[in-house]
């Protein structure tokens, strides 16, 4: 008897390291950088501050571009995604797996890589208007869909469709075939069908993909520096200015104002996301059709869809495919870039391939292990604690990568002494950038997991252990594996933070893309691009594979 | 009691602490292997300059390996040219950060209106080397008076154009440039800038536009951008606006460097296809002097090898390789120059716009130019 609650206690304080260990981690290297830096910009008079800023018309432009052109790029991606995950989810065809991995391709890519393969599709003088120009033989340049407003949005777009594919096909996998047969059989029409049936089944994921976009956008900074041509900025890009000219008070109460929005967004979407997983029902199969049975039009529909979806999608990375092979100086093909990867030494890629895999795989394996224990803490009974581990998980999406940056060189590196060797800030840096995707994905996988299971572990007599690595991890797994994926799809192509943190010898490969841009050696860059993309693609043909056996939760 | 069909488990317990133990065992390796890395390594000196540093000609490992060994064979240390990826601004926002532990000893690569910035000043240390004499007096004064910087090179910015694209003939007004000619539709729109917030030579560009304007016409500076705001092209920085100017078959002129044809005819051998276009007022051609500096950095860890490094980098051994690498002029003027340097527009072809607007002006209105700028560029 006496054994027994000894140990109860010690599985009581077993799990509460679980949940403290990693809030105190993130406490520690997030919250205490970005407050050192925050409050520290404003503390001298944040009320002149706070009025100051805000009655500047720039700041007010700044704040409706910013939240604009978020809602217009979530409305367009949500748009253009929801029938290419409809047609994922349910069409049976070769290489299916393979082009659901393919499709996620370019949300890994760093977005430096993305500018330069948009203007040299949608720019003046790009593929597209080269094209346009020979067609109508004409001198002068014809479109520039890469500039202004336009540009920024489809870029905005061209990045995030994945995002939408992915979270609105899983919860179609969801919706059992038997409640569409029964409806059907009742004499639903399809306009019934989808109002009744399909629509309040990806509500919520379709509201959840929303969220998570408008944020990515709200916060986007290269992409709208580039095509925004100096005219359009968002509030990233202002603080950018601000910081660059040691204006720290004006920096600081913009990057306040980001967190503050950022966290109202995040918050709903963990709400959003919370409920819409009571309740749903985990099918073992679904229905599906095959592309055969389409009807003409149908088919011509589709193949429209698809050939635009190919455009915008693979344009901007069949740009980077050539760049990575064709030299533009001397006019001829080559394969310098990829042997320049394995080049050691300076402005060789070797060492940024080296720095690029062992970090991310580093910051990964945190992520994963602080998301398991965060994702168990939002199961936690104690009050307050789920509620501090969401937004603790979720900050990293709605700080600035420069203010993360700062606040880990100004509160930990610059004091540790580490900043003659800053590797370990940087893993740190991106697997806090990571930590929000491990989290969510095992925190769906845990939900999943049938409680009767558990109940069954426990009266046949399971250690906790026991019940932990042998019925609980292995349930886990497929959940764990996406959300590594995702971390570490994050933390190798992270580049603003790591950037600002990096001596030479810290260069990652995102970083080595934007220095060969810098002097031109495209050929370089393209080759380095390229290696990022096909290892997250190998990554996430992975995941596919397991999710075929295994149910997975998508972050 | 349990039955023999039953699988056998491990004990979690040991698989447990056979993870953490691998999983410590690796970590403490690392830190081991980085901790030796830092034992062995002899006197580092840190020189902290921006990701593009005399990377414009040999490769950087053979131009660092050329350019500084003799002075590490000298003192005996290792020279460690950190190209930071970034640009000035971006070292200084660095070296702030570093304030309280500073690890690099000399930065390279601040410039004339950087240095005017009091956070720049905050992280540097006056020093005067005892070689200074190697450079001219104007540059030394028109960069820093007190030395916290002193010439490391320099190079004129303004407007330059594809001959083959836009020339004398099809725009005769390319051959006495003005501000005017710049804002009208044909020519706005076919200029590329850089961002002034982001890039030197689109602030210099800017600063420019004041000087030629406010100064030598009298005229409101904030007119000229509301004029072309709408043509006009700002990339971020001066590569992106090299991609635009290079890619884009409308954008014909593009803010840059008076070296640029020199580097066009040092590339192709054969006379260059690009040209310079220095504004043009009353007889006179103007451009904007950009000075790069080299600087002590404030409480870094080797102080004495510092000094001596300056000194040592204001000399012929640095400083003729600066030309064909770096692709500025070197501030030593007893260098010789490369003969391709004869296409590049000379400090001797025009009048600095620099000398129209005092240090003292641009560092009492730098910071309200750029917001009345960007006030100006981000209205509908």
């Amino acid at each position: 008897m006496e054994k027994r609650v000894k140990g109860h206690i010690t599985e009581r304080i077993g799990s509460l390291l679980v949940i403290v260990v990693p809030i105190v981690i993130l406490l520690i290297f997030l919250v205490y950088p970005v407050i050192v830096v925050l409050i520290g910009g404003i503390i001298s008079d944040p009320f002149t501050i706070l009025v100051d800023t805000f009655s500047s018309q720039v700041t007010q432009r700044t704040l409706w571009f910013t939240l604009g052109q978020a809602g217009l790029s979530t409305l367009l991606s949500v748009l253009v995604g929801l029938p290419g995950a409809y047609f994922l989810t349910r069409f049976r065809f070769r290489g299916r797996s393979l082009l659901r991995a393919l499709i996620l391709v370019p949300f890994v890519l760093p977005p430096i890589v993305v500018v330069v393969g948009f203007l040299r599709v949608f720019g003046s003088g790009g593929l597209i208007d080269a094209a346009l120009m020979t067609l109508l033989n004409a001198s002068e340049s014809v479109v520039n869909l890469s500039s202004g407003i336009l540009g920024i949005v489809l870029a905005h777009v061209f990045y995030n469709i994945p995002l939408v594919i992915l979270m609105v096909s899983a919860s179609l996998e969801r919706l059992s075939p038997e409640v569409e047969e029964s409806a059907e059989i009742l004499g639903a029409s399809v306009t019934q069908k989808f109002v009744r049936i399909v629509a309040p089944q990806i509500k919520s994921s379709v509201a959840a993909s929303s969220i998570l976009i408008f944020m990515f956008c709200f916060m986007s900074f290269p992409i709208v520096l580039a095509l925004g041509e100096g005219r359009l900025m968002t509030l990233e890009v202002q603080i950018w200015n601000a910081f660059r000219y040691f204006e720290y008070d004006e920096a600081s109460i913009l990057a306040l104002t980001q967190v503050v929005i950022t966290l109202a967004l995040a918050y709903s979407y963990v709400k959003l996301t919370r409920t819409s997983d009571d309740g749903a029902v985990i099918t073992s199969y679904m229905k599906t059709r095959e592309l055969a049975e389409l009807a003409n039009r149908e088919r011509i529909l589709v193949a429209i869809y698809v050939a635009s979806l190919m455009v915008l999608v693979a344009g901007p990375f069949i740009a980077i495919v050539q760049a990575a092979v064709f030299d533009p100086f001397a006019g001829e093909y080559t394969f310098r870039g990829f042997t320049n990867l394995l080049a050691p030494g300076t402005g060789g890629g070797l060492l940024p391939l080296l720095n690029s895999l062992s970090y991310s795989l580093l910051a990964t394996i945190l992520a994963v292990v602080l998301g398991l224990s965060l994702a168990y803490s939002h199961k936690s009974r104690v009050r307050a604690v789920p509620s501090l581990a969401s937004s603790l998980t979720l900050l990293p999406l709605g700080v600035s990568a420069i203010t993360v940056a700062y606040g880990l060189m100004l509160a930990i590196t610059v004091p540790l002494g580490l900043n003659t060797n800053p590797w370990m800030v940087i893993v740190v840096a991106q697997t806090i950038i990571g930590l929000p995707f491990s989290t969510r994905a095992i925190e769906i996988a845990l939900q999943n997991i049938d409680p009767e299971i558990l109940d069954q572990a426990d009266s046949l007599g399971a250690s906790r252990l026991q019940r932990l690595l042998y019925v609980e991890f292995p349930l886990l797994a497929p959940g764990i594996l996406v959300g590594a994926v995702f971390a570490f799809a994050m933390a190798i192509g992270e580049m603003s933070a790591t950037l600002f943190i990096a001596l030479p010898q810290n260069t990652t490969l995102s970083i080595a893309i934007y220095q060969f841009l810098g002097v031109r050696k495209f050929v370089e860059a393209g080759a380095s691009a390229l290696i990022v993309a096909a290892i997250c693609f190998i990554a996430f043909l992975v995941i596919e594979r397991f999710s075929e056996t295994a149910q997975g939760g998508t972050p | 009691m349990s039955s023999p069909s039953y699988p056998r488990r491990r004990d979690p317990a040991k698989i447990a602490g056979a993870v953490i133990i691998v999983a410590i065992l690796a970590v403490a390796s690392l830190l081991i292997v980085d901790w030796m890395g830092r034992e062995t390594e002899p006197v580092v000196l840190r020189v902290y300059t921006y990701d593009s540093f005399m990377v414009w000609g040999d490769d950087p490992a053979t131009i660092d390996n050329r350019t500084f060994d003799a002075f590490e064979e000298q003192y005996g240390v290792e020279v460690r040219i950190e190209r930071l990826t970034t640009d000035a601004n971006g070292i200084v926002s660095r070296l702030v950060a570093e304030a309280a532990n500073p690890v690099a000893d000399v930065v390279i690569g601040i410039d004339n209106i950087l240095i005017l910035q009091e956070e720049a000043k905050s992280v540097l240390t006056p020093f005067t080397p005892s070689n200074l004499n190697l450079i001219n007096d104007t540059l030394v004064n028109l960069l820093d008076p007190q030395h916290h910087v002193v010439p490391f090179d320099f190079g004129l910015v303004t407007v330059i154009f594809d001959s083959i694209e836009i020339n004398a003939t099809t725009n005769p007004e390319l051959d006495a440039l003005t501000f005017s000619d710049l804002a009208t539709p044909e020519l706005a729109s076919a200029l590329v800038t850089e961002n002034p917030f982001f890039s030197s030579p689109g602030l210099a560009f800017l600063l420019s536009e004041i000087a030629f304007q406010e100064k030598l016409l009298g005229q409101d500076w904030e007119d000229w951008w509301s004029a072309v705001k709408d043509d006009i092209n700002i990339q971020p920085g001066w590569s992106e606006a090299w991609e635009v100017w290079d890619l884009d078959p409308e954008r014909k002129l593009l803010v840059s460097y008076g070296t640029d044809p020199a580097y066009s005819s040092w590339w192709s051998g054969e006379a260059p296809t690009t040209s310079v276009a220095p504004y043009h007022h009353d007889g006179n051609d103007y451009a904007w002097l950009q000075i790069e500096g080299i600087g002590l950095v404030k409480n870094g860890p080797n102080p004495t090898i510092a000094r001596a490094f300056i000194e040592y980098c204001l000399t012929s051994a640095v400083q003729e390789n600066i030309a064909t690498n770096q692709w500025m002029f070197p501030a030593n003027m007893d260098v010789t120059l490369h003969p391709a340097f004869d296409y590049a527009l000379h400090p001797d072809d025009v009048s600095p716009l620099n000398d129209l607007l005092s240090a003292a002006e641009i560092a009492a209105n730098l910071t309200t130019w750029l917001d009345e700028w960007e006030n100006i560029i981000t209205s509908w």
